[in-house]
């Protein structure tokens, strides 16, 4: 008894303290509701650049962080004020809205906001204000609004060549995708990609694919079911493997990297960027990575709203295959030569995916 | 240990766990037999008992196990924990602090040193629940809900997402032993917590069943007005078990971060701490009904992704993946064999002194 | 109601009022402190909230659109509490009052706005009923605790919403029966149709709907349920010491399931009318977390009808102010997530709030534990 009283008391002492501690700030924030910052920031340039991510944050590693990159690089090369651009997390899906309207309100010039399920709530708020404009990331666009851009990627191009280079890697004929929730259009359209692009070189290949089974929030931020789920993939004889989901597919990654054989009979491929840069722990596996670049087509459309050559509707990014890095010596020149005729092919249509048929 | 030779307790073991061992014990063989022969062609049989689906299991049942023998020492001394999950996530991040500012250290100097820090803080955190069930007589289910939105909160709050943990645990096999096959790849092939998990099973029921701290643990969780009587103290006992039980959720964390994955990331427990309450609840607040429990859950998991693997979705697959949450509800409802909770759980204890 | 206030009773209000405030403002200071330590500035963070909650109209409009689920998934929790239920399962029956309401919203064309409205709504009551009924049902027929089956009940309900829009994916899956046929890979309904969306009070850009007034007089409602009607008579007493209730003759059995019932509804009301009013249709990433806020703000509110008002209003405001709070200083709203908590913590421990600001006397009523649970039940 006497112990645990001790104990409580030392405890409550501590936060006692700190709370005393801190006493005097209460007092001034009432006071504090000026809107001195607000004014500050409202004054500071002529072209503001605003960012909403889907719900998550914009230091995701993942696509958020990829568009708030291409963000602060446009600020950069326009020479915007560090005040000129900002971000908003979402927490909630039902506050898109209110997300973009804050930038609104505030004078933005350009919006960007970041994932398919934005695309309502942007189309809305373009059409309320048609002298801002809106570059929406993986928004198609069902119809062309003049200050909408649809930042959207042929994402099954880049998984069909990360198909094509597992196929060709392949010895034992079985290969897999670990993949975030196919509640997401762009992960379902890179697996169909990858799927036919292995087909494209191998008829009989085997490839299994899984897609994370838990709710939306859960699906691409859970690396230990992704690590899980490599791990059960090559324990069913797959030996190339497509980590494709935000955190859960650089789980896959992570796994794949310390399993035996890693780089020499076992290889992943990674998923949005070129991961070699974003995920160094899964060097020792990573052969490549099915990119779909955003940032560069964030600044494109960044620069296109400054210079008034704003295209409204589809705007297409490059969706393209990752350099090899470390592994450039191990591919042969024939896949190499294979895996250009092929993206030359995808881009001149001679050769179709089977994606959206 | 009293009056309890090896013997009687593999005799009481039996006893009691007879059926589930006999469908392990028949789960072994059909997988050994599958694995081994050409039937392991069959798409369905594959399914069912491949080395994948195996392996799976069991890297999914160490956080639930770990998460439920936490929950069982705290709810046997008679507190309520239902904060596993922001306990284990405490932890998850308390080891990746601890890792990324060791990177520079070697390897498993650093990692031992992780593991602690994530017990410390799973620790620390049973002790706040403690502190808030018996010194501020908060109730207990929502001191458990208040640890799990702290925990969740300050996690993401504190989160540096440029820090990068250096390396993780690696398997040890067991010489001899993972030799065996089917058998060796997958139990005596694994890395440090996954053992460590499996022997705290044995060690928890040995301890809670065979000791004298076992004992009194259970007759405070039991009976406290008794157990004062005879001068047990009630409340130490109570603080001592909630903060090992933090521990052991904070060692479930460590094992997602430092041996799993290693790496942090926000929520990462995903719902692994309800599920260890279920699993605990499922295995009638015993170490081994725990870990049946925690293997089945695993092994839906598992299940449902060999499934979609091999193909098979005849069955939309959201509705396998309710199969534990489901068997969960089932179980408590008693159509299982009813479980029953320590009596004086959920209750405050006051002696006179206590005010 | 109507008659004014005499003085005992206001003393009474003052009283109830006084933990809840002191807790916030404990909470409120606390968070300063963790956002000194980790190097932001809370005044700046603090100013932007209540210039976000309150600033201008929109921010008035942000402060009143989150209250409306919040009231409602507050009272869920609150009614079970008075009958010592423990109901986890608020975010459940909100998602699947959700989609029983978009199930009628999205059909029935051609249907009167009159009728049609009210009968989604009535479909959202109606889900989130069934719902809250199960873990009723079970714990009074089987003992099952009701804190565990509405945990795993929360986890099918998100399942089954899922696959209700799910767009079926690669693998030849079959799509869910919501699921719009015109939405390509996306797995979401489709609007739901003019005649079943609750008007607009104040239209974009504030985007107000009525569902203010449902709330509102289901906070009425149900206060009038609990305190004035011989069934919250019934409730109260079983809520208090059930074997006296079932001595006195008290039906205990249907009282629990009828109250885990009207809870599920109340949630599932609140699921109704966000997808109704403000979403337009369901979708998987509109999940139930405003159901597992709900027990935050049920406690905050003391369990009683018109606290939860308060409390749902203040959580309201906090979530409200969020994103403004990031925009003007950068502070990441996780740290509304840490006050949320600590503001639980501190209200549902009325001694440490005691401790911290000295204060000594305790009157009956905060001594007796708002709930008393485990997991043995009945």
């Amino acid at each position: 008894m006497k112990l645990s009283r001790i104990t409580t008391l030392v405890i409550f002492l501590t936060t006692l303290a700190l709370l005393l501690a801190a006493c005097p700030a209460p007092a001034a924030v009432p006071a504090a509701d000026t809107d001195a910052g607000a004014a500050d920031s409202g004054a500071a340039g002529e072209f503001k650049v605003g960012l909403v991510t889907d719900v998550g944050r914009v230091n995701d590693r993942s696509f958020n962080q990829s568009a708030w990159e291409g963000v602060t690089a446009s600020a950069e090369g326009l020479g915007l004020a560090e005040d000129d651009i900002k971000y908003i997390e979402t927490q909630d899906a039902k506050d898109y809205a209110d997300n973009i309207q804050q930038f609104v309100d505030a004078g933005y010039n350009v919006i960007v906001t970041v994932g398919f399920a934005l695309g309502d709530a942007t189309n809305v708020a373009a059409k309320e204000n048609p002298d801002v404009f809106f570059i929406g990331v993986d928004q198609f666009q069902g119809e062309t609004l003049p200050n909408v851009a649809g930042l959207i990627f042929n994402e099954d191009h880049s998984g069909y060549l990360a198909g094509v280079l597992a196929g060709s890697l392949s010895k034992t004929g079985t290969i897999a995708a670990v993949l975030g929730t196919d509640l997401v259009p762009p992960v379902v359209a890179f697996n169909e990609g990858y799927v036919a692009g292995a087909k494209s070189v191998n008829a009989d290949i085997n490839v299994i694919s899984t897609y994370h089974p838990g709710e939306i929030s859960q699906a691409f931020v859970d690396p230990e079911w992704g690590a899980a789920t490599a791990k059960q993939a090559l324990d069913q004889g797959a030996d190339v493997i497509f980590g494709a989901g935000g955190i859960t597919g650089n789980g896959a990654l992570q796994e794949i990297a310390t399993a035996d054989g890693a780089g020499e009979t076992v290889f992943c491929i990674g998923v949005d960027t070129d991961q070699w840069n974003t995920v160094p722990a899964a060097h020792p596996c990573l052969v490549s990575s099915a990119m779909k670049l955003i940032t560069p087509g964030v600044v494109e459309l960044v620069n296109m709203a400054n210079d008034g050559a704003f295209p409204g509707g589809n705007y297409f990014g490059k969706a393209d295959l990752a350099p090899f890095h470390d592994f450039d010596d191990m591919i042969p020149q024939e896949l190499k030569d294979l895996l250009e005729e092929t993206k030359a092919g995808l881009i001149d249509g001679s050769i179709d995916t089977g994606y959206g048929n | 240990m009293k009056n309890s030779p090896p013997v009687a307790v593999l005799q009481r073991i039996r006893s009691r766990y007879g059926t589930a061992l006999l469908v392990a014990l028949a789960l072994v063989v059909m997988s050994i037999i599958v694995n081994m022969t050409p039937l392991k062609e069959q798409t369905w049989l594959r399914v069912l008992f491949g080395v994948s689906a195996l392996n799976f299991t069991l890297r999914a049942t160490v956080p639930l196990v770990l998460g439920a023998l936490s929950g069982i020492l705290c709810e046997r001394s008679g507190i309520i924990n239902i904060g596993i999950e922001g306990m284990m996530l405490a932890g998850a991040f308390g080891g990746f602090v601890a890792k990324t500012s060791t990177n520079h250290w070697p390897l498993v100097a650093s990692l031992v040193f992780s593991v602690v820090v994530a017990m410390a803080i799973g620790g620390l955190m049973g002790a706040i629940h403690a502190l808030f069930s018996i010194r501020f007589r908060m109730d207990q289910i929502i001191s458990g809900t208040v640890i799990i939105i702290l925990a969740l909160g300050a996690t993401s709050y504190l989160y540096n997402r440029d820090a990068i943990a250096e390396g993780k645990f690696s398997s040890i096999p067991i010489p001899g032993l993972a030799q065996i096959p089917v058998v060796g790849p997958v139990l005596f092939d694994n890395p440090p917590i996954t053992y460590l998990a499996l022997i705290l099973v044995v060690v928890v029921h040995v301890g809670l069943f065979y000791t004298r701290w076992g004992l009194r643990t259970r007759a405070v969780g039991e009976h406290p007005r008794a157990a004062d009587t005879v001068g047990i103290n009630v409340n130490l006992y109570r603080y001592v078990n909630t903060t090992l039980g933090g521990m052991l959720a904070g060692l479930a964390g460590a094992f997602l971060v430092l041996e799993a994955v290693g790496q942090f990331q926000e929520g990462m427990t995903a719902g692994r701490g309800f599920i260890s309450l279920a699993a605990m609840i499922f295995g009638n607040w015993t170490p081994f009904g725990a870990l049946g429990a925690a293997t089945l859950f695993g092994y839906t998991q598992a299940l449902q992704n060999e499934l979609l693997l091999a193909g098979v979705t005849q069955v939309p697959r959201q509705f396998i993946s309710m199969l534990p949450y489901v068997v969960t509800i089932v179980a408590v409802s008693g159509l299982v064999g009813r479980v029953r909770p320590p009596a004086a759980e959920g209750k405050v204890y006051e002696t006179e002194g206590s005010e | 109601m109507a008659t004014a206030f005499p003085i005992a009773s206001l003393q009474r209000v003052l009283r109830a009022l006084f933990i809840p405030a002191l807790a916030l403002l404990a909470a409120l200071l606390a968070g300063a402190i963790v956002m000194i330590l980790s190097g932001d500035d809370p005044l700046a963070a603090y100013s932007g909230l209540f210039q976000g909650a309150f600033g201008d109209g929109k921010g008035w409009a942000r402060t009143i659109r989150k209250t409306v689920p919040f009231i409602l998934t507050g009272l869920s929790v609150a009614l079970a509490f008075k009958v010592s239920l423990f109901n986890i399962g608020a975010s459940g029956q909100f998602v699947i009052g959700s989609v029983f309401a978009v199930a009628v919203g999205v059909n029935f064309e051609g249907l009167p706005a009159f009728i049609h409205l009210p009968l989604a709504l009535i479909a959202g009551i109606v889900g989130g009923m069934l719902w809250g009924a199960i873990p009723g049902f079970l714990k009074v027929y089987t003992g099952a605790h009701e804190v565990i089956v509405t945990i795993m009940l929360n986890y099918v309900a998100s399942l089954f919403a899922g696959w209700t829009v799910y767009a079926g994916g690669t693998q030849g899956q079959t799509p869910g029966p919501l699921w719009d046929r015109t939405a390509g890979a996306i797995s979401e309904t489709q609007d739901v149709l003019a005649s079943a969306q609750i008007p607009w009070l104040f239209g974009p850009p504030y985007r107000v709907h009525y569902g203010i007034f449902i709330a509102l007089a289901a906070a009425i409602l149900i206060w009038w349920l609990i305190f004035k009607t011989p069934l919250g008579f019934e409730m109260r007493t079983v809520g208090h010491n059930m074997r006296a209730a079932s001595y006195a003759g008290i039906r205990v059995n249907f009282t629990i399931i009828l109250t885990m019932a009207l809870a599920g509804g109340l949630a599932g009301l609140a699921g109704g009318i966000e997808t109704l009013g403000l979403n337009h249709k369901f979708a998987p990433e509109f999940g139930g977390a405003v159901g597992f806020d709900g027990i935050t703000v049920a406690l905050l509110g003391q369990t009683h009808p018109f606290g939860v008002l308060l409390a749902a209003f203040m959580f309201g405001a906090l979530d409200g102010g969020a994103a403004t709070m990031q925009f003007e200083s950068g502070v990441p709203a996780d740290i509304i997530q840490i006050i949320q908590a600590l503001v639980l913590a501190f209200v549902a421990a009325p001694l440490i709030i005691r401790m911290i600001f000295r204060l000594r006397q305790q009157t009956q009523e905060e001594a007796a534990s708002a709930v008393s649970t485990s997991w043995g039940g009945s």
